[in-house]
């Protein structure tokens, strides 16, 4: 459903709005953060993902 | 008595590894022995089965087991950074409690079992840094709880299946490094639910499909293909994307200007394609990027004055194209960059000395470009340097004395100029250089000061005007006569040198 609604309104992305992604915790802000696949030489960077962020807290966006 | 057999099902397993550090030593079969307390091994509180096996990092050789099947109620087995060789067991497919199989980093062979798609709860399967082969079985694409694919580093083969969008729960997909082929699939953008698709170092072809702007993922990371097309426009709008890795690829066209919108994108990387046109000053309002790559392109015109407005900007590489215009002084406003390299271009005009103020800076190479004028001798202040070539360009003047102080530097490269004037005696005070290449200018004096370079190990002052006596103290006689040929007045310590055999004693 998500899909399809996207599909309508066209291409493209934006970072999570967060919007009540942290429980009660706020502020709730989105940020990137690297995810270490495991270790790998040459070592490069991480992949980075979005997350949730209040205080020291990640959530899922 | 289901307790015992799963401690019993232990020992079994046990056997199966080959323990040289012995950590599993207290795995013992004494009647006092409590499986639910031995290394890596956890209970439930309740039932006393086990729920989890962590032998991460441990040594362990041989194979995995037949008989972890037998602990059904294992929801996370953790057998990664071990040296476990042989098949993926099938009976890992009997544990229907799985949540976490993670078996990275080990010698598995074989292929990935199709029948882990029988785990209806598996939410991460991270394969990765195996030996892996055969094709990723399609079956396992469809599970709609599989969070988490990990299978970067194995030699997994065949196409990317258009099914790989039916994994509606999963936000990482990472084939990293295998032998895949094909195209990436047309359906690509209803992958709705990847914030990481890494494709990278595969064999994949064609284009980027337009479809590719559906996705929301943070990393797009598609380098080290055989990718052909243009760079679709579309991707200027996926402004979820924190990485965007297109490089290493048979890309062509232009950088599309729209990629300027990427806001939130920290790492551009679009290098060793076959891009044409500008660098687009629209680039410019990447306020976050922190590192842009388009070394290694077609690319003409200058070097946008916009680029200085990516402050975040910590390094640029546009070696490699056919740039020209003057390097932009605006360069200044790049207080966190530590790389810079615009060589191999077309680039004219003085070195600006407002690059000295880039206090950050640990390489700056410009060279094999036609940057004239004299080295500014404020660039004595970058004190971080450790890298400056500024070879193969029509440079005149002097070598700054303000060398001297750049106290970490290891590589100096200033070969193939029109340079004049001594070698600065405070280039002796350089304790940590290395490199120090000066060859085909016009220097003149000697050669004297560097013999207290303690670390300098690659010299060349070839092809100069240099005269005096090489020393021979400080195994300043490493250097073969190579270093210092084409100086009709210098005097070499070694048979043959023109002096050496005008001295008779």
């Amino acid at each position: 459903v998500v899909m399809i609604r996207r599909r309508l309104g066209g291409p493209g992305s934006s970072p999570p709005t967060c919007r009540s992604k942290c429980g009660k915790c706020t502020p709730c802000k989105p940020v990137h953060v690297p995810i270490q696949p495991g270790l790998s030489m040459p070592l490069e960077y991480y992949p980075e993902a979005w997350r949730c962020k209040c205080r020291n807290k990640l959530f899922m966006p | 008595v289901l307790s015992s057999d799963e401690g019993a099902t232990l020992l079994e397993m046990k056997k199966s590894f080959r323990d040289v550090d012995n950590v599993l030593y207290d795995w013992t079969d004494s009647p006092s022995s409590d499986y639910c307390v031995w290394r890596g091994v956890t209970c439930d509180n309740v039932t006393f089965n086990v729920i989890a096996l962590d032998m991460r990092g441990n040594h362990l050789s041989g194979q995995i087991p037949d008989e972890i099947g037998d602990c059904s109620s294992l929801k996370s087995l953790d057998l990664s950074f071990n040296e476990l060789y042989g098949d993926i067991p099938f009976s890992v497919s009997k544990l229907k409690q799985l949540e976490h199989l993670i078996l990275k980093n080990n010698q598995l062979i074989g292929p990935i079992p199709s029948t882990l798609s029988q785990i209806p709860n598996l939410k991460l399967l991270d394969l990765a840094q195996n030996k892996l082969s055969g094709e990723i079985p399609r079956l396992i694409y469809w599970n709609e709880v599989l969070q988490y694919l990990g299978l970067r580093g194995n030699n997994l083969v065949g196409t990317l299946s258009p099914d790989m969008c039916q994994l509606t729960g999963l936000w990482y997909f990472d084939v990293r490094n295998n032998s895949l082929i094909g195209s990436i699939p047309q359906n690509i953008g209803n992958c709705t639910a990847f914030q990481v698709l890494d494709l990278s170092y595969n064999q994949l072809t064609g284009e980027i499909p337009f479809n590719i702007g559906f996705l929301q993922v943070a990393t797009l990371s598609l380098q080290g293909n055989q990718l052909s097309g243009q760079i679709p426009s579309v991707i200027g709008l996926m402004q979820a994307l924190a990485v965007l890795d297109l490089s290493c690829n048979m890309l062509s066209g232009p950088i599309p200007p729209i990629l300027g919108n990427l806001t939130y994108t920290e790492k551009l990387e679009l290098n060793d394609n076959q891009l044409t046109g500008p660098i687009p000053p629209e680039l410019g309002k990447l306020t976050d990027l922190f590192d842009l790559n388009v070394a290694n392109n077609l690319l003409d015109g200058p070097i946008p004055y916009n680029v200085s407005s990516c402050t975040n900007l910590n390094s640029l590489n546009v070696h490699g194209n056919k740039l020209n215009g003057t390097i932009p002084p605006a360069f200044e406003r790049l207080e966190s960059m530590t790389y810079l390299n615009l060589s191999s271009n077309n680039l004219r005009g003085p070195i600006p000395i407002e690059l000295s103020r880039i206090g950050n800076l640990d390489t700056v190479d410009i060279s094999n470009n036609r940057i004239s004028g004299s080295i500014p001798s404020s660039l004595g202040d970058l004190e971080h340097l450790l890298k400056l070539n500024l070879s193969k360009n029509n440079l005149v003047g002097f070598i700054p004395a303000e060398f001297g102080n750049l106290r970490s530097v290891m590589d100096i490269d200033l070969s193939n100029n029109h340079l004049s004037g001594p070698i600065p005696q405070e280039l002796g005070q350089l304790q940590n250089l290395f490199l120090l290449r000066v060859e085909s200018n016009n220097l003149s004096g000697d050669v004297i000061s560097l013999i207290n370079c303690l670390s300098l190990t690659v010299l060349n002052v070839s092809y100069n005007n240099l005269a005096g006596n090489i020393p021979t103290g400080n195994n300043f006689s490493r250097f073969s006569p190579d270093s210092f040929i084409g100086n009709s007045g210098i005097c070499g310590y070694w048979v043959g040198s023109p002096c050496h055999v005008s001295h008779p004693t």
